[in-house]
């Protein structure tokens, strides 16, 4: 039977970032409580199980590198060796290394030896127990499965007296006699010679011993493995008859071998081991079946194997294929612009395809989740069965049950909805948990004393945006550890402790969920922004900015006002792609900050990006959803209200601000039933700080809708989010406010 | 019905693999992260004819597992195969003192674990 085992990679992969995860987190809290045996033995289970399962795929590379981790844990955990900053400093720079590997392993790369190799030698340099590596471990391909060789008839001669102990570990002799018994044709026959008398019956002790004579074509390792588990505690003989004689009588105990020489009565204790760990026995694990398989197999190889054609042939057949894109031009069916251009985005497809393995596409759900929801179907197909019975034998009178059982199947369909999104989520402490170590480095980097307090980790949301956040939560807290905490001594110069406070807090408010990094460092310098800003042309030295308006001027592409760049922040580069993500993710970010207290950035996220509350409204024949987020209000100008600006095309006058309009009927090319802004609904959208008048029929409704993607299913639209699809079955676009600015600003620069 | 078998790991890839394996040949499998809750299945009447446990556990680990099988009256004679690596030398002969059965060295391939199996399973 061959199994093959290579689906539960990813398992192995995902289950291996938790153990680096934990070894990480370990690692940090042990610096801190450097005899705590239990942290130490979970680190070390941590680096166990990585080891174990890596050998289990064949990751040699992942499998010997924490190999030389594990002998380090070990010797601390013996007390070897003793817990140190250059130590933990090696091991969380080895964690570092092992996820290289595992990554490396994952996407079939080859590791970085330049960052793997130096670290594998200070690793084994600091190891104190010379340990071998696992030789089941060795490079997998350098030693070759020796061929079977043929085996002529042997005849062994077997003496065992096991010790009673064998039988205490659930052994039964009749085990090995069946197991012998496969081997060949076996003659047994219990010694009696150590029978105690009556008097001295000792039901545990020892009075057994077993001879057998086998004849058989297994090689004499064969033989002995059916031992394997009772040689160490089991007087043990196995003599070869090298001559096939004829077959003599059973010797009896204590008769050893006299026919054959010394040498071949091995001594099985000894010889067990190396066989046992023979590389060539072990490795074939499960690298054979990590390849593509047979599905993947070329005709021509498949062919070849089968010998129905020779090498030649099958050279000679592929050298006259043409390659589709020839047949086209020849034909004339494409130009061969068109071809290039193809060819073109295939490549670039190509080098997007690894991109896509990184993405994982598991989740491990609590099964607790996973109950909840069967249990909510099982009740959906009772409501589903009450309702067909019902139209089976439907009359008016029944209306009131029928709509009695249609709420409850929307209260089923609502709870499922609510379930399987709770599937999605994740606590955020994920999210949160590469943060001690960072700011563990950037303190060590920088000189500074950090202590990072963090809170609320339980706090669920969804995989998709817990996975979009790490970066630029990672960024904010860079710039706080680099930018916002002063220097010890300028904390203790201004009265405060000299060890800085970077909080991370997690909390959900109302749909949505909030982010705080906060420090308690010199705060935010409103005039060298200031003059940044002007230098930069940002604002003119007649504004006069509140400060309100002055914050988020750090959001500004290029934006630094760090005296100096650092190499891990103040290079102009990243508040705006902090801002701009979590814009993307539909949320927010405000700062709040006092000079000399510190700097608080609140990041504001939805908690799911798969389903959102929106607003239907109708243009022509066609229905729109508009993200509610975006909508600020809708209104029926008046009038006068629209007006025609040279350069801006049609703007609206909302209180004195004047908004672009947008025709929504134009930018899709739709027939509206209104052409008079007077008559039709203006909406009022804002993303980043701009708004723009959305000018629509009718306002529908509100209602969730669920997202489909665009580009999943057919490619790209500019203004549009997605689709989704209406209680009709009809389907309506989301619209993309940021993508709907842009193409107003398009518009309007075209009109100029 | 087919043997039932306790498999006992930590690591859930390890565990879904060897129950994979199990159930493909045929076993009836039962799972358990942890020395404590393997105890706690035996306890509410699971009755493999085999247990396959690893070693290095939180809560309860291997050794102190097999101690605690070998001491319940009717699994006194199952037996128990512990999952170990080649550098657990010692191991091997701390969990026979314990009263493992045999072992199986990580890593193994399927058909090894079978065999293995096959050599003890009454």
């Amino acid at each position: 039977m061959s199994v093959d085992l290579s689906k539960f990679q990813t398992a192995f992969f995902e289950e291996s970032a938790e153990h680096v995860a934990t070894m990480e987190e370990g690692l940090l809290q042990l610096e801190q409580q450097p005899s705590d045996l239990d942290l130490l033995n979970r680190i070390f289970r941590a680096a166990h199980s990585i080891k174990g399962n890596a050998g289990m795929f064949g990751f040699t590379a992942v499998g010997e590198f924490t190999h030389k981790m594990e002998n380090i844990l070990d010797a601390l955990r013996n007390g070897q060796m003793d817990v140190t900053k250059p130590l933990i400093d090696l091991l969380l720079e080895a964690t570092d290394g092992l996820k290289g590997l595992l990554e490396a392993a994952r996407t079939d790369a080859a590791p970085d030896e330049a960052i793997v190799g130096p670290l594998r030698e200070r690793l084994a340099a600091c190891g104190i127990r010379g340990q071998a590596p696992a030789r089941g471990l060795s490079q997998p391909g350098t030693v070759p499965l020796p061929a079977p060789e043929p085996v002529p008839a042997r005849r062994y001669a077997i003496h065992w007296a096991p010790d009673p102990a064998v039988f205490a570990r659930g052994l039964h002799p009749s085990q090995i006699v069946r197991e012998l018994r496969s081997l060949g044709e076996l003659t047994s026959a219990v010694d009696l010679d150590h029978l105690p008398t009556l008097e001295a019956l000792d039901a545990d002790g020892r009075a057994l011993s077993l001879s057998f004579t086998l004849e058989t074509e297994h090689s004499r390792d064969d033989v002995e493995d059916v031992f394997l588990f009772v040689c160490d505690d089991s007087e043990l003989t196995i003599t070869e008859d090298r001559e096939a004689s004829p077959r003599r009588g059973v010797r009896r105990h204590g008769v050893v071998a006299t026919d054959a020489t010394d040498a071949e009565t091995r001594d099985v204790h000894d010889e067990r081991e190396p066989r046992n760990t023979d590389p060539s026995v072990r490795r074939s694990a499960f690298s054979a079946h990590r390849s593509e398989g047979e599905a993947h197999k070329l005709i021509g190889e498949i062919l070849l194997e089968e010998g129905a054609i020779s090498p030649d042939v099958l050279r000679q057949a592929l050298s006259q294929q043409k390659r589709l894109g020839e047949i086209l031009v020849e034909q004339q069916a494409a130009t061969p612009q068109q071809i290039a251009q193809a060819l073109d985005k295939q490549q670039k497809l190509a080098q997007a395809a690894p991109a896509k393995k990184a993405e994982s596409a598991s989740i491990r759900v609590d099964t607790e989740k996973i109950d909840k929801l069967i249990n909510l179907v099982g009740e959906l197909v009772i409501t589903q069965s009450m309702l067909s019975d019902l139209g089976a034998r439907f009359d008016m009178d029944k209306l009131p049950v029928l709509s009695e059982r249609l709420a409850q199947l929307e209260r089923n369909t609502r709870e499922i909805q609510e379930r399987v999104m709770a599937v999605r989520m994740l606590p955020i402490g994920t999210a949160f948990n590469r943060f001690p170590r960072l700011v563990r480095d950037l303190a060590t980097k920088n000189g500074k004393q950090i202590q990072l307090v963090m809170s609320g980790e339980d706090t669920e949301l969804d995989k998709t945006v817990i996975e979009s956040i790490g970066d630029p939560l990672t960024h904010l807290v860079r710039n706080s550890a680099d930018h916002g905490l002063e220097p010890p001594d300028e904390r203790a110069a201004s009265g405060k402790p000299e060890q800085g406070a970077i909080t991370l807090h997690a909390f959900h408010e109302g749909g949505s969920i909030c982010i705080t990094v906060a420090d308690d460092g010199r705060g935010l310098n409103r005039d060298k922004i200031l003059a940044k800003a002007l230098q930069q042309g940002l604002i003119s030295d007649t504004d006069k900015l509140t400060d309100e308006q002055i914050w988020p001027l750090i959001f500004r592409p290029g934006f630094s006002t760090a005296d100096k760049v650092t190499d891990v922040s103040g290079r102009g580069v990243g508040m705006d792609v902090v801002k701009r993500n979590i814009e993307a993710l539909g949320g927010t970010v405000s700062i709040r900050t006092e000079a000399g207290k510190g700097t608080t950035f609140t990041l504001k996220l939805p908690l799911t990006l798969a389903i959102i509350d929106g607003l239907t409204v109708r243009v022509g024949p066609e229905t729109y959803i508009v993200p509610l987020l975006s909508v600020i209000e809708s209104i029926q100008p008046k009038p006068a209200s629209v007006k025609t600006v040279v350069g801006r095309g049609e703007v609206l006058n909302v209180r004195g601000a004047y908004l672009p309009v947008m025709r929504l009927a134009e930018v899709f090319g739709v027939k509206p039933d209104i052409t008079d802004p007077a008559q039709a609904i203006l909406v009022i959208l804002e993303t980043e700080g701009e708004r723009v008048a959305v000018m629509v029929d009718e306002l529908l409704g509100q209602q969730q809708v669920v997202i489909k993607s665009l580009e999943k299913n057919f490619q790209k639209v500019a203004g549009l989010a997605g689709a989704t699809i209406l209680g009709d079955g009809a389907v309506a676009f989301i619209l993309d406010v940021r993508g709907l600015i842009e193409l107003a600003r398009h518009g309007a620069a075209v009109a100029a | 019905m087919g043997k039932q078998i306790l498999v006992v790991d930590d690591s859930a890839t390890m565990r879904q693999m060897v129950s994979f394996t199990l159930t493909s040949a045929g076993f009836e499998v039962v799972e358990a992260g942890d020395g404590q809750e393997a105890v706690g299945k035996l306890n509410a009447g699971a009755k493999p004819n085999l247990v396959i446990t690893d070693l290095n556990m939180p809560k309860m680990d291997g050794i102190t597992f097999i101690k605690a099988v070998r001491a319940m009256p009717t699994f006194k004679f199952t037996p128990v195969l512990m999952l170990t690596t080649e550098s657990d030398e010692s191991k091997k002969k701390e969990g026979q003192a314990a009263g493992a059965t045999g072992w199986i060295v990580k890593p193994f391939n399927p058909e090894q674990m079978l065999k293995v199996i096959a050599k003890v399973m009454p």
